[in-house]
């Protein structure tokens, strides 16, 4: 799994390129900190010398203070520097994360369907976060350490040529190595980072099923399972963490072989009267020196594995591609209520259960040859048991997947031909289950668009009779729905759903079980609402309630995916054998 | 919440250490090898120079202190190597406790239902707050094995001149008083980024868990401002936060090097008062146990900076914690873990209990004045009180918001009750959480949950039953034609919080779920609305049947709207508003 150099740059550039002028004070403070480092051990020198030699007292008292004004001068670069290089890491990782969440939000209804949105956030956050280490420590940590790197051994070569040879000899030696050794460690870590997300993803999930598991006896199970992830995590965290002790077992062991490689020459060179005490002492020191950036570089290595990991994971994600259906550009449709044409539709959500598209055979489709017509400003109603393709239906109308077989048009336009933009906001959709976030009620109602004016939300809110309900929350549509209030009961977030849609002014209702969860009395309440919500547009009524159902002008029936029944409300009330009739008879 | 009652950090912290003492106790004893050895290391350099210039009081060669040098270096890999191994399971351990603990805490928790955070917030509790804690506490021991390598290289040095020592390291200890002044403000601001930080988080949650309601709303764009609000937000907060860690962690070789320049400044004066004669060797020892007295200094003030932030988790945590103070205390209990041996052997698990205690069938159940609100609302359910009688049907229902769904979380202890008695065949059930499970009770919430596991491990959750007994359990709920459908049958995986199954397949799994516990008191929160008529009257027929003709004879409670259900149920309580409005019994 090599990573090509290639796609580290491009991102880098990506987040980096806009913040060009931060990046080139950071750049100078950068090199002025290192060029001062290098210049203080030759005062040492210069010390040590004068003062073995019996030199005078001011000189040793420059010497000194000048040692203490650029080891100062050191401390501000150094931490301008770091800062520089913080600053930089966020604003590019806030953007990251950023273009990450947005990837990820338009992508496939189905890529979502398979992905826990646990190992989602997983990445978004989790990768991402480390990532942000990688940035702000790639620049001090890395690029930095490799320059005064250079530094050192240039000026050990200008001290002494065979001191210079043979520690950079040496350096050379120590960074080959190590970096051989870092590719051993980033599989055991991109497995271990893949049980943390798959472990988050089952916290995730036990935490909202909260009741479920108290009620039905289940909380030891939970705990059992939990024992059994914390026994697979420890074995991978163990693999990654035995790679990363070679590494930095071998980083102690080249530096011990550094000093003694140091001193040697150090001692050589003094027998040879070729150098000075002093010179002598600071060959030991700028050796030790050059510990620090090698280590560095090991330990930023470490995080790194870590980064790259995510950086795989991420570079991964990015390239799933986005919604095969989204279009930017297409056809607008004609203001008022659209027409829906359904001809010959065959759908399967899984492409490989299908051996051949060609044959109509009924067991492998979800959806068998499903035709329908209804006029504008009609309405449909669709009945039939659980499973038997109702939702699919609304999950094609919303070009969430496209059929195999047949064609489905609005306003004659062929639903492909249509921009995503003018689908989406020309559909309103209101489903059994509502989604609520957060944050405030007026935010769960216009989904954080600030274009939507309080007067709209109250206005409609009234409508559904929701007033009074408001008014009891105690900051009206800046009151917080949290989970720990639990203050919505189940039919009171379906009207919240009804009023989301009433909001967006659709051409096309679809209501999916939308009333479904009220009890009676409040759904004839709630009729009034529907009639205003129904006029002058479009809709399909999925219920099971055959109440529900009478204000349908046509009526489709499904059972396990094939049309049993499909006419006109009226012919098929008036028609005693119909099936629909039928049904209505018997409740 | 009395904050005067919390056990401080260190109470805490010392509690974890015991769960490991002797663990703890030899990896520390490695790693005060792998910390300690420089101290030989030291002393051989000092040594080297002292030879070089002739000042040595012993007559070793250069070439042998360069092998002693190689010698201890060496010995330093072989305690890494071990010491890292220990350090593996020590972090692991202490990290799987507290994971444990904060899960159990949340599980158990009195009223599951009403958790002061939300989902986000908890994963990073297991994420975040845990790894800090677990850095802490291992820092506890390096920080122990760091203080006694300072305190010996001070030794060390006061033996070769005191008021050198005195002169140099003085400063330093106000150094660390100077950084330990400004710990205040860094809680503040690392507070700050935290609160952004899970605001962010939290979004990223809510966004990829509500999928499905912001793509059907088209919200995708508004949704995406918003988030790019809050991550702005974070890193201002973060940046704020990251400008006092970068100025107090500033890069320890500048700390060095003016300490460097003091002891420069400090041999300058003693040469000139002549008292001393400046030996190379003891200059180099300063400068060399400098650099780690300096690194133990840092250290100990990263680690109190941990320290203040780790108390944050603690308090954090400790808001889930159900007992009298919100004890902290219980975070840190020793638990079994069946953690892997250090060599990688896997421990076996035990059993899973069942939590029952003194089962005793259903003769009666009575309801006295149960009361509960919502925090900081008046909504909820007031002075309710009814009985149930053995084998019966009683049926819940009102109008929308009426506190149906509150009635029976609270009955079963999902959520605490404020008020009332609940009697158990006149028995007082003092702790309705712990005695409302099977095989007493079993629960289908409104909107029920499954888990991302097969369909069999989903319907037992560890309880045991025989492949008949499902098969019973799946006939009542009529789901039998469904489980034969899928090409998996029960080993069918049902994917994230069971989003692979339909709308009424959950349902009906989650009613098998209840009914293979065979329960005295089977609890449903409103079945219908994920059912169709059909589907739900065959589910009741072969219920109602059981109920009279088998040896297992629950009693029925249930929240619905269905007419033919009102009429067949025994009792019929209607709750308006939060109370009982009508109470009726059909004998």
């Amino acid at each position: 799994m090599n990573i090509p150099l290639k796609s580290y740059s491009k991102l880098l550039k990506k987040y980096l390129l806009p913040q060009q002028s931060r990046v080139t004070w950071l750049t100078l403070t950068l090199f002025s900190t290192i060029a001062l480092q290098l210049i203080n051990p030759q005062i040492i020198s210069y010390f040590i010398d004068t003062a073995v030699a019996g030199g005078s007292n001011q000189k040793l008292y420059i010497a000194a203070s000048v040692f203490i004004a650029v080891a100062l001068l050191t401390q501000v670069c150094s931490i301008c520097a770091k800062y520089l290089s913080e600053n930089v890491a966020w604003t590019a990782t806030n953007a990251l994360r950023s273009d990450l969440v947005t990837h990820c939000l338009y992508l496939n209804f189905s890529f979502h369907k398979s992905r826990t949105p646990g190992e989602i956030i997983e990445r978004v956050d989790g990768d991402v976060n480390a990532l942000s280490r990688f940035f702000s420590q790639f620049i001090i940590d890395i690029v930095g350490n490799i320059i005064l790197l250079l530094g050192i051994l240039i000026v050990l070569f200008w001290q002494n040529w065979l001191a210079g040879t043979c520690l950079t000899i040496f350096s050379l030696i120590s960074l080959s190595t190590l970096i051989k050794l870092h590719p051993l460690a980033i599989i055991p870590w991109t497995n271990y980072r893949q049980i943390s997300a798959e472990f988050f993803g089952f916290i995730g999930e036990h935490i909202t099923g909260l009741e479920d598991i108290r009620a039905n006896g289940a909380v030891n199970y939970v705990i059992h399972r939990f024992h059994q992830f914390q026994q697979s995590w420890q074995s991978s965290y163990y693999k990654a963490r035995l790679a990363a002790t070679t590494l930095w077992g071998t980083t102690v062991g080249l530096f011990t072989l550094g000093n003694a490689l140091a001193l040697g020459i150090a001692a050589y060179l003094w027998n040879q009267q070729a150098i000075t005490i002093g010179t002598a002492y600071i060959l030991f020191y700028y050796t030790n020196l050059l510990q620090e950036p090698i280590e560095k570089i090991r330990v930023q290595l470490e995080d790194f594995q870590q980064a790259e990991a995510s950086i795989y994971r991420i570079q991964e994600l990015l390239q799933i591609p986005q919604e095969i259906n989204h279009n930017i550009i297409g056809n607008v449709l004609n203001n008022g209520a659209l027409s829906i044409e359904f001809e010959n539709v065959y759908f399967n959500y899984e492409l490989e259960n299908l051996d051949n598209l060609e044959n109509k055979d009924s067991n492998q489709w979800i959806l068998n040859n499903i035709s329908f017509n209804l006029a504008a400003n009609q309405v449909l109603g669709i009945l039939g048991r659980t499973g038997s393709g109702k939702t699919t239906i609304t999950r094609l109308l919303l070009r969430f997947y496209q059929p195999q077989l047949g064609k489905i048009s609005l306003n004659n336009i062929p639903i492909g031909q249509i921009s995503t933009k003018e689908l989406q906001s020309r559909i309103g959709v209101v489903t059994q289950d509502v989604q609520l976030f957060q944050t405030t009620v007026r935010n769960n109602l216009t989904f954080f668009n600030p274009t939507i004016s309080d007067e709209q939300i109250l206005d409609v809110l009234d409508g559904l009779g929701l007033t009074k309900w408001l008014n009891s929350l105690p900051n009206k549509l800046d009151t917080y729905l949290t989970s720990e209030s639990n203050r919505i009961s189940a039919g009171e977030a379906q009207l919240l759903a009804f009023t989301r849609v009433f909001l967006k002014n659709p051409s096309l209702v679809i209501l999916d079980e939308a009333s479904s969860r009220l009890d009676s009395k409040t759904e004839q309440y709630l009729e009034v609402a529907i009639d205003k919500l129904l006029t002058g547009r479009t809709a399909i009524i999925i219920a099971h309630r055959l109440q529900t159902l009478q204000r349908a002008n046509q009526i489709l029936m499904l059972d396990d995916g094939h049309t049993i029944e499909y006419g006109s409300y009226q012919d098929l009330i008036n028609n005693p054998d119909s099936r629909f009739s039928q049904l209505l008879t018997n409740t | 919440m009395n904050s005067n009652q919390q056990p401080n950090i260190w109470q805490l912290l010392w509690r974890l250490i015991l769960n490991i003492t002797r663990l703890y106790l030899i990896d520390a004893s490695i790693w005060l090898f792998i910390i300690g050895l420089p101290i030989f290391t030291g002393l051989i350099i000092q040594e080297f120079f002292n030879t070089l210039t002739g000042e040595s009081k012993y007559n070793f060669s250069p070439t042998i202190l360069i092998i002693f040098l190689l010698a201890t270096g060496l010995g330093r890999v072989v305690f890494i190597f071990f010491g890292r191994l220990t350090e593996t399971l020590h972090r692991f351990t202490i990290s799987a406790l507290l994971r444990h603990n904060l899960l159990q805490a949340i599980l158990k928790r009195r009223g599951v239902m009403s958790l002061p955070v939300s989902q986000g917030e908890l994963i990073s509790y297991f994420r975040d707050d845990i790894e800090f804690i677990e850095e802490n506490v291992v820092g506890t021991a390096a920080v122990f094995d760091h203080a006694i390598f300072a305190l010996t290289s001070l030794i060390i040095l006061a033996n070769i001149n005191w008021k050198m020592t005195v002169l140099v390291f003085l400063p330093l200890v106000l150094v660390i008083i100077v950084i330990q002044q400004m710990e205040k403000r860094i809680k503040r601001y690392r507070r700050n980024s935290r609160i952004a930080t899970e605001k962010v988080t939290g979004l990223i949650g809510e966004i990829f868990n509500s999928v499905q309601a912001i793509k059907v709303a088209g919200a995708e764009s508004s949704v995406i401002s918003h988030f790019q609000k809050l991550n702005e937000q974070r890193r201002k907060a973060i940046l704020k936060d990251q400008l006092f860690e970068v100025i107090l962690n500033s890069n320890f070789q500048n700390l060095v090097n003016l300490g460097m320049g003091i002891i420069l400044i400090t041999a300058a004066t003693f040469l000139q008062q002549g008292t001393n004669n400046f030996r190379v060797g003891d200059f180099a020892l300063f400068v060399y146990y400098l650099a780690f007295v300096t690194e133990f200094v840092t250290f100990l003030g990263e680690f109190l900076t941990l320290s203040k932030q780790t108390e944050v988790s603690f308090e954090r945590m400790a808001g889930l914690v159900d007992n009298q103070n919100n004890s902290a205390l219980t975070l840190v209990a020793p638990q079994p873990l069946y953690l892997n041996h250090i060599f990688g052997k896997k421990q076996q698990l035990p059993q899973i209990k069942y939590e029952a205690q003194n089962y005793s069938p259903l003769q009666e159940l009575t309801i006295e004045n149960l009361t509960y609100h919502y925090p900081e609302t008046s909504q909820g359910i007031e002075n309710i009180s009814f009985s149930l009688s053995k084998g019966s049907l009683t049926v819940i229902t009102g109008g929308i918001g009426a506190g149906k769904t509150t009635l029976l979380r609270t009955l079963l202890g999902l959520l605490p009750l404020k008020f009332g008695n609940i009697y158990w065949n006149d028995c007082l059930i003092a702790h309705p959480a712990s005695f409302f499970v099977p095989p007493h009770s079993a629960y289908t919430p409104q909107i029920p949950q499954l888990f991302s596991q097969t369909l069999r491990d989903n319907l037992l959750l560890g309880w045991e039953r025989t492949n008949n007994d499902i098969e019973k359990a799946l006939h009542t709920s009529v789901f039998t034609e469904d489980v034969t459908d899928m090409a998996l049958g029960l080993e069918t995986l049902v994917g994230y919080k069971g989003v692979r199954l339909s709308g009424g397949q959950l349902q009906r799994a989650a009613i098998a779920r209840a009914l293979i516990r065979q329960p005295e008191l089977l609890v449903f929160d409103d079945i219908s609305s994920a059912l169709d008529i059909q589907t739900e009257e065959k589910l009741w027929l072969r219920l109602l049947n059981k109920q009279s003709n088998s040896q297992w004879q629950p009693t029925i409670l249930i929240v619905s709207h269905r007419e033919w259900l009102l009429n067949r149920a025994d009792q019929v309580i209607i709750l308006e508003q939060g109370r009982i409005s009508k109470n009726i019994c059909n004998l």
